[in-house]
């Protein structure tokens, strides 16, 4: 159905309000296959909440999500990861009391097709599926690093791994379209680098279509292709990272409105 | 993509079939020995106790499907064994009226009487599943204390209902022109349902309860067993990682709901047992919910453990039967303090010595 230029992932005008709280306004975004975008704007400026709305945490009050040419709002969470969009948690929501390893075979069992039945009765199917899976999650763990942790619980892992595993066990489900919350958060500036190589690696790898909201803009900067901006819910700017750094409507929502009289400050 | 890889490894079928079925006849085998062999030996207060000790392991091993596994608190599960064992009951009482013109055990092992009672089981574990089904499903839209107000007013309701019940029917002839209906509400009400034929053996209970541990231990053991555990782990990335939520955790409740059933209808035709709506009510089902948290959540062993010991520790102290819940209490609280994970946490017994590695190099 799709024509080969069309958006992946096409969001059209898509709000939500609590109560009397704007959260998002009309957000749109069209990704073409294989993009790389940035998604940025100070606390609280609802991106995060995009997220939420994109993956079906939150319904949509207005406007339309398509994913492939597939409409995604109203549905629920668990059939928009079987139609292709995975994300992370920017607050790092892993099976802490489960291994590494099961962490990840959890995210598999999207694609699995034998059922509760060939489980129970141990069926021929059953025994090549769960082959199938050990293998690409032991795969998906060698990728990230995290072969030597596969069976130590999850909780158990340092921060930097726990972000990756997120990644890891995000693209056991299979997705056309990978939402990021945040993957760095809390990494040292090594990790960053190391991570941004790594989000590179599998794009490629993986024919992803990529959305990353992300606070370090040394990692934005260099890793996306296209960065949206909101603030308050409202998308201030579109464009290339270089465009985004001259845009005085983005340097006004981080910084604040300069002074009129002396509009030459100079930052820390 | 998966399926694909699936398929090219995907064993032959005599690697396979050992491994599907060897275990279901272990399970027999060890039953039919444990009833030829040990029960001579140990005597009839031993074989009473090994029964009960089944009996109740069948319990807290399904409840740990729903608590463990999938980590919703249930706490009606001895309404799913009443269902099943009055439904069971009344199979084989009236039953075996219809069959055989009286309510005496008919038959001698595998004989007519042994069947009417295994179809008994079956039935009541299935209308025992059904009743799970229908709590489950509107129910699942709570979260712990709710639901688990929700599953112990299940309770309650079935137990009032219970007792609202006609008297038992002992007159042949009464029997013969009675409609289903009647049958079926006439379950001794208030004072139980006596008149029940023992059938309940072992042999029975052990093969019950082996059926259960294959089951409960290829589910944990399977992609759809991990599905029930990351439900435990965290309902939200559980969705977000496309794991039908509502779904899982309606089927450990109807598949815990069966096993509780078959269990009711075991100590139903058990010898020195009375299913009366008290002894199934909230009091048997935090029992039920105790022996789960005593062993750990999602411990198949580690209930299996626990079922045991609360099951001998009351013969034990059997001239202290008015502490046992003071006991009970004190254990809780003393597991609270030292063991909140519960004895074996979510490991089985087997996997205690294994060193968890990330465990130790967290500590500076």
């Amino acid at each position: 159905m799709t024509q080969p230029n069309a958006a992946i992932l096409d969001v059209q005008a898509i709000s939500i309000s609590f109560g009397g709280l704007k959260a998002v306004t009309d957000f749109s975004l069209s990704l073409p296959p294989g993009a790389l975008q940035g998604l940025i704007g100070p606390n609280g400026a609802g991106k995060t909440t995009v997220f939420n709305l994109l993956t079906g945490v939150y319904t949509p009050q207005t406007g339309e999500i398509l994913l492939a040419g597939e409409r995604l709002n109203g549905q629920k969470p668990n059939r928009i990861a079987a139609s292709g969009l995975a994300r992370t948690f920017q607050n790092i929501r892993l099976f802490g009391d489960l291994t590494v390893l099961d962490n990840v075979r959890v995210a598999c069992h999207v694609r699995a097709e034998t059922g509760f039945a060939a489980a129970i009765l141990r069926t021929r199917a059953h025994y090549g599926e769960e082959a199938a899976i050990r293998e690409r999650a032991h795969r998906l763990l060698e990728i990230f690093g995290l072969s030597h942790r596969a069976t130590d619980l999850a909780r158990n892992l340092p921060y930097g791994d726990q972000r990756r595993l997120e990644i890891a066990r995000a693209l056991a489900t299979g997705p056309k379209v990978l939402l990021l919350d945040e993957p760095a958060a809390g990494m040292n500036p090594q990790e960053k680098m190391a991570l941004a190589d790594l989000i590179a690696f599998v794009r490629r790898e993986f024919g992803l279509t990529i959305l990353l909201i992300e606070h370090d803009m040394g990692l934005v900067m260099r890793i996306c292709e296209r960065i949206t901006v909101i603030d308050h819910g409202v998308t201030i700017a579109r464009g290339t990272p270089a465009e985004i750094q001259a845009d005085p409507a983005v340097i006004e929502a981080y910084l604040g409105a300069p002074d009129p009289p002396d509009a030459s400050a100079e930052g820390p | 993509m998966l399926s694909a890889r699936a398929s090219a490894l995907r064993p032959g079928l005599a690697w396979v079939l050992p491994r599907a079925v060897g275990p279901l006849v272990a399970g027999v085998v060890v039953a039919f020995l444990l009833q030829l062999v040990v029960v001579p030996i140990l005597g009839p207060f031993y074989e009473k106790l090994m029964m009960d000790i089944g009996i109740n392991c069948l319990l807290a091993v399904s409840l740990n499907l729903v608590n463990g596994f999938t980590g919703q608190f249930s706490i009606g599960h001895a309404g799913f064994m009443a269902v099943g064992g009055y439904v069971a009951g009344a199979v084989t009482y009236y039953g075996s009226f219809v069959l055989w013109g009286s309510a005496a055990v008919h038959g001698g092992f595998l004989g007519g009487g042994d069947l009417l009672f295994l179809l008994g089981c079956v039935v009541g574990g299935l209308f025992a599943a059904g009743a799970g089904y229908l709590v489950g499903l509107p129910s699942l839209r709570l979260r712990g204390d709710y639901l688990a107000i929700v599953t112990l007013g299940f309770g309650e309701i079935l137990r009032v209902l219970l007792q609202q019940t006609g008297d038992v029917i002992f007159v042949p002839a009464q029997i013969e022109q009675a409609s289903a209906f009647t049958l079926a509400t006439s379950l001794g009400g208030a004072l139980g349902f006596s008149g029940i034929p023992f059938y309940t053996t072992v042999f029975w209970v052990y093969v019950m309860l082996g059926l259960l541990l294959v089951v409960a231990y290829r589910l944990k053991e399977s992609s759809e067993g991990r599905a029930f555990l990351s439900i435990r782990e965290n309902e939200i990335a559980a969705e977000a990682m496309g794991i039908d939520t509502t779904k899982y955790k309606v089927r450990a409740f109807v598949l815990a709901a069966f096993f509780a059933g078959i269990a009711g209808a075991l100590f139903a035709h058990e010898t020195g047992t009375t299913l009366n709506p008290r002894e199934l009510g909230f009091q048997k089902s935090f029992d039920i919910v105790i022996m789960v948290v005593l062993g750990g959540m999602g411990s198949i062993s580690g209930a299996l453990l626990a079922a045991g010991l609360l099951t001998i520790l009351p013969e034990l102290l059997r001239e202290f039967s008015d502490w046992r819940l003071v006991v009970y209490a004190v254990t809780l609280i003393v597991m609270m303090r030292v063991r909140p994970q519960g004895l074996f946490g979510i490991r089985e017994i087997w996997e205690l010595g294994r060193p968890r590695r990330g465990a130790q190099e967290k500590r500076p």
